[in-house]
């Protein structure tokens, strides 16, 4: 099965009045479909930048002279010049613009929709002065209206009689998902199964309770030109041009949507452990705890079910009991949703926890990519290796430190760029970039020491 | 005994509701020794009043209650201990006008300055940018009257030597130099005084982990080559375990635990170190853990008696419960779990400090069987003491709650935990060491 994404050779610079940064220096790495990949390195070493990249949100000093990264058999970096050069010679700057508009909104749908990214400090990703709940409501309603509109839709269309009988297959099949999903879509209700699967699987609520609960989702009200309405969003995922144009129109879809969203936010902040989440979606970023709101962020960063999620220090801003918690978080999201995961550190304590294999990054490129047992205890680059023995532990073992520098990314060291650093540099090193070299199963190493072995 | 350190308290004034002023709790009755030429640790998670006590202690902060003795003989320490416990105010006095910190006037505390030095966390900020680190060094010698401006400057070159620097570096300014770099300067300027005690507040905590080694491993030669004591704040516990001998345990403006660093950090007994312990991720270890739920409190309005009640996996009956915890609890449970047992329109209110009033249902046994069936996982349950009827509602009655203190434990340490209260009026389910 191909790699759920894959970076070939990326480069990244970053211009400034200093100079130019050359943060990513052709970075090689392939996401396996279903797993926790841990990216770990120093600070500075280009690990967030690789996130941006790949999300297409790199700020505007920024540039990409070389490098692919391929998601769904598209080139997300050079979507917009592949798009341009077909426009080739009969370029027309009319319809130049509109192409480049439409590459624009093929980038975003892909972006946040179906690969999301949980930024390294919480605090900025959220809005200060808007409720949680408005958020999550607003992230799911930009990226998925139609989600929001066959929610609204399904509960509309769905009788007391309808219900009995969703009641009777949870029963019978003991709340299973497949039959469910069947018998919504074979009733046309789809968008139904998820908000009553919510309800069936609260472990904290009385059946009897679940079961009241469930019977009330029946006979959502709506007008009948309402109705009309959110069936075109829930068909073609977004407003019609016609009504779109009508300001009132357009503001009562809206209206409906985000309430329909703002639902969708208490389901998944309690699906991620967060109590009583009617209160805390009408709560303030400030208000929360440094652990909730990365709930919060990890909540967002999911309500579209994204194929892709990369996580940058997800428990950097939290203490280490909340950390716990949050790992605890990753690795139960991990088992109930059908994505790939990023997850950035720089500690490689917290990736050995959750992650399948560890990347490891130095100076803009990756060093040494391997199953996280392989890497920990059979660490083959030398960076690496330091970069482990460097870590204290409980028990008080002697700790080595890296002498020198992290190279000033301005100018990195030609070659291998650890070579100044090198306890085991050679010729070579100073002047031929390393390949990478497979080790074993499944273990790469870009290093000279390992050429021919 | 190098600082001593008796009730030490930090309230700061905060603005509360309705233009209120209320204080924040940050550092609420600490206690805390540091022998000659030993290295303590001070850990907890952001925010418990770590920084705070480090400040207090140096008087870089005043403190709002307690006393700090510093340099004091161990035998005129034993003298002021006893007296404290007898209440003996004027032999109090008489040792805390020789040795407290806090009676010494500005002019005296410049000679103390020489003997204590801080360095801070954030090596970026810490260092003044405009001056050449030559002067960064040497301003704590002048400003003391250590010695005169040429020979600070001579020491100053030194200085950059023992910490590891080359002497050109002198004439460099701070924002010349990478992090670890930084970080050294501050230790040579912390250092330049020949100070007996040196606190290290987060000293590695804004390094990567290659120089956080050769940091720690700098400060450790220092150590051996000087016998200065040091007081390690971090919230890195493996730091600690790298450098420290003895460990206080903060939580919540309190210190929980204390003791020698191996049976603290190996064997923790209170609950708060078991889980604090029990989350730190090691390399190469897969462990059960003990995962806290919720968050550390608030510190304006912390939780009653024992501030980790609200978190603490073996909370029981007296360690603090308040009625709105109690009733928020029972309501969830009761909307919820319970709903098939007690349907719609039950509601709680809380009156006084130890009853909540239940209306809508009189049913006491049912009442009982939830708190029974489900008081080992919600803890605030354990502290209902009594169920009654009375006028058609149905009252519930709060256990008192103690306020823990610092019980020794038989191995040396000291832990604030009602679970090692070795008081017969204690009731049964609290024998010491029960914590599992
Ligand atoms: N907007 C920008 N303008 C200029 N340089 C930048 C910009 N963003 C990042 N850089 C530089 O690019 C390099 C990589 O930065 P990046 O933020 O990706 O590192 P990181 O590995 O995420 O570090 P950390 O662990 O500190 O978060 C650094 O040298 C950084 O200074
Ligand atoms: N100058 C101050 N004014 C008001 N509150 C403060 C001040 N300094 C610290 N605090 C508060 O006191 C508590 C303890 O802070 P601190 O000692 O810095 O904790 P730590 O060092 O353990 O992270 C925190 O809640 C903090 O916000
Ligand atoms: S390629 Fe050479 S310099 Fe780079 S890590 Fe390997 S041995 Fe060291
Ligand atoms: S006193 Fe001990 S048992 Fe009670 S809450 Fe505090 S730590 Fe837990
Ligand atoms: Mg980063
Ligand atoms: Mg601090």
């Amino acid at each position: 099965m191909s790699d759920a994404l894959a970076i070939r050779d990326l480069h990244v610079q970053f211009h400034t009045r200093r100079g130019v940064y050359k943060a990513l220096n052709g970075v090689d790495l392939g996401l396996r479909r279903g797993e926790v990949l841990g990216i770990a390195g120093e600070s500075g070493c280009g690990k967030t930048t690789m996130g941006l990249a790949v999300m297409s949100l790199l700020p505007r000093n920024a540039s990409i002279p070389r490098g692919q990264v391929i998601f769904d058999n598209k080139d997300l970096v050079n979507l917009p010049r592949e798009y341009a050069e077909r426009v080739g010679d009969r370029f027309k700057p009319k319809e130049h613009e509109r192409i480049l508009r439409r590459v624009g909104k093929a980038l975003a749908r892909i972006r946040g929709r179906r690969i999301s990214m949980v930024f390294q400090e919480p605090m900025t990703s959220l809005n200060p002065v808007l409720s949680i709940g408005f958020q999550v409501a607003e992230t799911v309603y930009v990226h998925d209206p139609a989600l929001l509109a066959r929610r609204v839709l399904a509960r509309s269309k769905t009788t007391p009689q309808i219900m009995r009988e969703v009641l009777t297959l949870l029963g019978a099949t003991q709340g299973g998902e497949a039959a469910l999903r069947k018998f919504a879509a074979d009733h046309d209700l789809v968008g139904l199964e998820e908000q009553v699967l919510f309800v069936w699987r609260r472990e904290d609520v009385h059946i009897s309770r679940k079961e009241k609960a469930i019977r009330s989702l029946a006979g959502q009200s709506m007008k009948p030109w309402e109705r009309k309405i959110i069936e075109t969003v829930a068909k073609s995922g977004s407003i019609p041009p016609q009504f779109a144009r009508v300001p009132v129109l357009s503001k009562l879809v809206r209206r409906i949507l985000l309430k329909e969203g703002s639902r969708k936010a208490r389901e998944l902040l309690t699906s991620l452990g967060i109590h009583h989440a009617e209160r805390v979606v009408k709560m303030f970023p400030h208000e929360l705890s440094g652990g909730m709101r990365q709930r919060v962020v990890i909540a967002i960063a999911l309500a579209n079910n994204p194929e892709i999620v990369i996580m940058d220090e997800p428990t950097s801003a939290v203490d280490v009991t909340v950390q716990a918690q949050i790992l605890e978080l990753v690795k139960q999201i991990r088992t109930s949703v059908s994505a790939s995961f990023i997850v950035i550190s720089h500690d490689l304590a917290v990736l050995a926890e959750v992650s399948d294999r560890i990347a490891i990054m130095y100076a803009g490129r990756i060093v040494e990519v391997a199953p996280t047992a392989e890497i920990l205890h059979h660490p083959l680059h030398p960076y690496t290796q330091m970069l482990i023995s460097a870590i204290p532990t409980l028990e008080g073992k002697s700790v080595e430190g890296i002498k020198g520098e992290v190279p000033d990314m301005r100018a990195p060291p030609g070659g291998c760029a650890f070579h100044p650093r090198c306890p085991f540099a050679f010729e070579k090193c100073n002047s031929v970039v390393p390949i990478d070299f497979r080790q074993g199963d499944d273990q790469l190493v870009a290093c000279w020491l390992y050429e021919g072995k | 005994m190098m600082i001593a350190a008796y009730g030490l308290s930090k309230f700061f004034p905060v603005r509360g509701a309705f233009r209120a002023t209320t204080s924040l709790k940050a550092v609420d009755d600490v206690g805390l020794k540091i022998q000659n030429e030993q290295v303590v640790g001070l850990v907890g998670e952001s925010g418990s009043g770590k920084s705070t006590v480090g400040r207090c202690l140096i008087r870089l902060l005043n403190p709002t209650d307690g006393e700090v003795l510093f340099d004091v003989p161990d035998s005129e320490l034993a003298e002021y201990e006893k007296a404290r416990a007898a209440g003996a105010t004027e032999r109090v006095d008489a040792i805390a006008d020789r040795f407290s910190l806090l009676r010494r006037s500005t002019s005296e505390l410049r000679a103390v300055r020489r003997l204590v030095n801080i360095v801070f966390q954030d090596p970026y900020s810490s260092l003044n940018p405009r001056m050449k680190l030559s002067t960064i060094i040497g301003e704590p010698m002048i400003s003391t009257r250590f010695c005169t401006r040429a020979e600070a400057d001579i020491r100053a070159r030194e200085l950059l030597g023992e910490v590891g620097l080359p002497e050109f570096f002198e004439d460099r300014y701070p924002h010349e130099l990478s992090g670890g770099q930084r970080q050294r300067v501050a230790i040579a300027r912390a250092i330049s005084t020949n100070p007996k005690l040196l606190i290290l507040d987060e000293p590695t905590s804004a390094l990567d982990v290659s120089v956080q080694a050769q940091i720690l491993n700098l400060l450790r030669g220092l150590r051996e080559k000087y016998g200065m004591s040091m007081l390690l704040i971090t919230h890195n516990i493996a730091v600690v375990a790298y450098l420290a001998e003895y460990v206080y345990v903060m939580y919540a403006g309190k210190i929980m635990e204390w003791g020698a660093k191996g049976k603290v950090l190996r064997d923790p007994q209170h609950p708060y170190t078991k889980a604090l312990m029990s989350s730190v991720p090691v390399i190469g270890e897969t462990r059960t853990r003990s995962i806290l739920r919720g968050d550390p409190p608030n510190l304006i309005s912390p939780p009653l008696a024992c501030r980790f009640h609200p978190r603490c996996p073996v909370a029981f009956e007296v360690c603090g419960w308040s009625p709105e915890e109690v009733a928020e609890d029972l309501e969830f449970l009761v909307g919820g779990k319970y709903y098939g047992t007690f349907g719609d329109g039950v509601r709680l209110t809380v009156e006084g400090d130890r009853t909540i009033i239940i209306q809508g249902t009189t049913e006491v046994q049912k009442i009982q069987e939830l708190v029974d069936l489900e008081k080992e996982d919600v803890r605030s349950l354990k502290s209902i003491q009594a169920i009654d009827v009375a006028d058609g509602a149905t009252s519930v009655r709060l256990h008192e709650a103690i306020e823990p203190e610092m019980y020794p434990s038989p191995d040396g340490r000291e832990v604030k935990c009602l679970l090692f209260r070795l008081d017969a009026s204690a009731p049964a389910a609290m024998a010491p060491r029960s914590a599992g």
